[in-house]
């Protein structure tokens, strides 16, 4: 029997009370549609939206209007695929919300992993399922270095920005300097640009973020527009789910790993090693906030990656994704394992603790939830979601200068 | 800042007559420091303080911290969430200078109950100086 944390048991106690003021008949001080005032504590901590942003110090073009505009080209373009037909919005359209509704995208080939949704990705810590890369502009860097993705590599990246005489154009403005002999130099200001450009897609405000601040300046009117399934399945997010534990915060997301209790086989006899993998591949590449490309010489926001840890434990973990439009972006986990949300909130009622690989931890619990339980999570998650259409990416903007 | 409470302390002032020579009665707050908080153990007795005062969920902060007690040999500095059985995803980078130092790169990457432990040695013996608090 697995112990119970102390929110659970919180919770539970809660629920005991409420019973015993029934029987009582004595009024219970919180109704099913109220929250306590823990509960609003808990709830409050996922705002204000959106957050305040600023440019990204290890990129030099962060935030620069002339590198956003080379950036959307460069994302849309397939001749950084070595097929010529494979671009970045292959396997990432924007109409789509950013992902292909694939369980494993296909590139050149099938890749191990889901293709992840680009939103909301200023914030950050970590990049990849694995998160292998410390920066946004090194993330953008991957594909193009693995040949089951785009695979074009730095030389034929180089080659085709100093031979295109629009891309030429796009490079010198957003750097103010042409492009030069040095490929990797080019390469990585590839990464630098696109990181400028994806930067950008911010989700907008969720009808969460309407109850949320209502919550905040104690409105009522604007509490009750909440829906009662969204209430009580953000109760049990904040509370008995323990989801919050690693979807913290504005964004949904600690940031960090997770073992998520979802099998990790790639193929038979071949395993996906997760957040294990990604800091062995952190410590190898060149292209990191500790090495010659970061642009901030007093390495700000590499402390991450100077003490992060390698333990046993980091085996089958994967990123804890944000949840801000999760309804848009199925199927879900690192490889696509589950196509609904529905199907998300009943793995986690019914998850076997004993395949978790997590070495004595005891942050997953089979929550055995009731399925109109598991319904109002569902519900929850869906006010997660902006109501408005997502705005339409157009794939270059007009740009005379370089025409 | 979050409340500490520091571990052990009721034992430590228990058995404080019976402390070995040298070890840390009186301990000051560090001069310049305003905040912080100290811990007693039954060698050392540590002051120290976070930077940024209130620690938060999911970042990087620091500690800087003050020894009194016998020579200090060296200090280790990690987290531990006991509800969950897990420590922090870095392992802090300590300086230490004398008696005093600091450590760099951690981060309580999970809302709830977190100790902080201070782990030290020299040639007196080796000593856990914890205490704990609940990150909202």
């Amino acid at each position: 029997m697995p112990r119970r944390s102390g929110a659970f048991v919180a919770a539970r106690l809660s629920g005991f009370t409420i019973v015993i003021c029934v029987l009582s008949g004595i009024a219970p001080a919180a109704s099913a549609l109220d929250f306590t005032a823990e509960e609003e504590r808990r709830i409050l901590r996922h705002g204000p939206w959106p957050p305040a942003s600023w440019p990204d110090p290890s990129n030099r073009v962060s935030g620069k209007p002339a590198a956003i505009v080379f950036g959307r080209a460069l994302f849309f373009d397939p001749r950084l695929s070595v097929s010529g037909a494979v671009s970045c919005a292959t396997c990432h359209p924007p109409d789509k919300a950013w992902t292909d509704g694939l369980p494993r995208s296909r590139g050149q080939r099938i890749v191990d992993r889901n293709a992840p949704s680009l939103f909301n990705l200023r914030s950050n810590r970590w990049f990849g399922w694995d998160g292998a890369q410390d920066s946004l502009w090194a993330q953008n860097l991957r594909p193009l270095l693995d040949g089951r993705e785009m695979g074009v590599g730095p030389g034929g990246a180089a080659r085709l920005v100093r031979s295109d005489r629009e891309l030429s154009c796009f490079y010198r403005r957003a750097f103010d300097v042409a492009p030069g002999a040095d490929d990797t130099r080019i390469f990585v200001d590839l990464g630098k640009a696109l990181a400028a450009f994806l930067e950008t897609q911010i989700t907008g405000r969720a009808p969460f973020d309407d109850f949320r601040d209502a919550l905040a300046r104690n409105d009522a009117a604007g509490r009750a527009r909440y829906p009662t399934a969204a209430k009580r399945g953000l109760r049990l997010f904040v509370g008995r789910g323990n989801c919050a534990f690693c979807h913290f915060g504005p964004a949904f997301t600690n940031g960090e790993f997770a073992d998520a209790g979802v099998p990790h086989f790639v193929e038979p006899g071949r395993v996906d090693p997760g957040r294990h993998g990604g800091i062995r591949k952190l410590r190898q590449s060149p292209y990191t906030l500790l090495g010659r490309f970061n642009d901030d010489p007093s390495r700000s926001t590499a402390s991450k990656t100077r003490y992060v840890r390698l333990r046993q434990s980091n085996f089958g973990e994967f990123r804890v994704p944000g949840l801000r439009n999760v309804a848009l972006t199925a199927p879900y986990m690192h490889a696509g394992s589950l196509e609904t949300l529905a199907d998300v909130a009943h793995h986690y009622s019914t998850i076997d603790e004993e395949r978790l690989h997590a070495g004595g931890e005891r942050i997953l619990r089979r929550l055995d939830l009731s399925a109109s339980e598991q319904a109002d999570l569902v519900a929850f998650l869906e006010t997660l979601t902006e109501k408005n259409p997502l705005p339409e990416v157009v794939e270059k903007t007009g740009n005379a200068l370089c025409r | 800042m979050a409340r500490w409470r520091p571990l052990g302390l009721a034992l430590a002032a228990a058995i404080a007559p019976l402390l070995a020579a040298g070890q840390a009665a009186g301990c000051d707050r560090p001069q310049g420091w305003t905040g912080g908080a100290k811990i007693a153990g039954e060698l050392w007795t540590v002051w120290w303080r976070s930077e940024p005062a209130a620690i938060p969920v999911g970042a990087h902060f620091s500690i800087r911290f003050h020894l009194c007690g016998p020579p200090v040999g060296r200090v280790g500095v990690r987290g531990w969430m006991p509800a969950h059985r897990h420590g922090m995803n870095y392992r802090p980078g300590v300086t230490l200078d004398g008696s005093s130092g600091t450590a760099e790169g951690l981060m309580f990457h999970m809302p709830g109950r977190w100790r902080l432990i201070l782990d030290v040695r020299g040639a007196a013996g080796r000593e856990k100086l914890t205490a704990e608090t609940v990150l909202e």
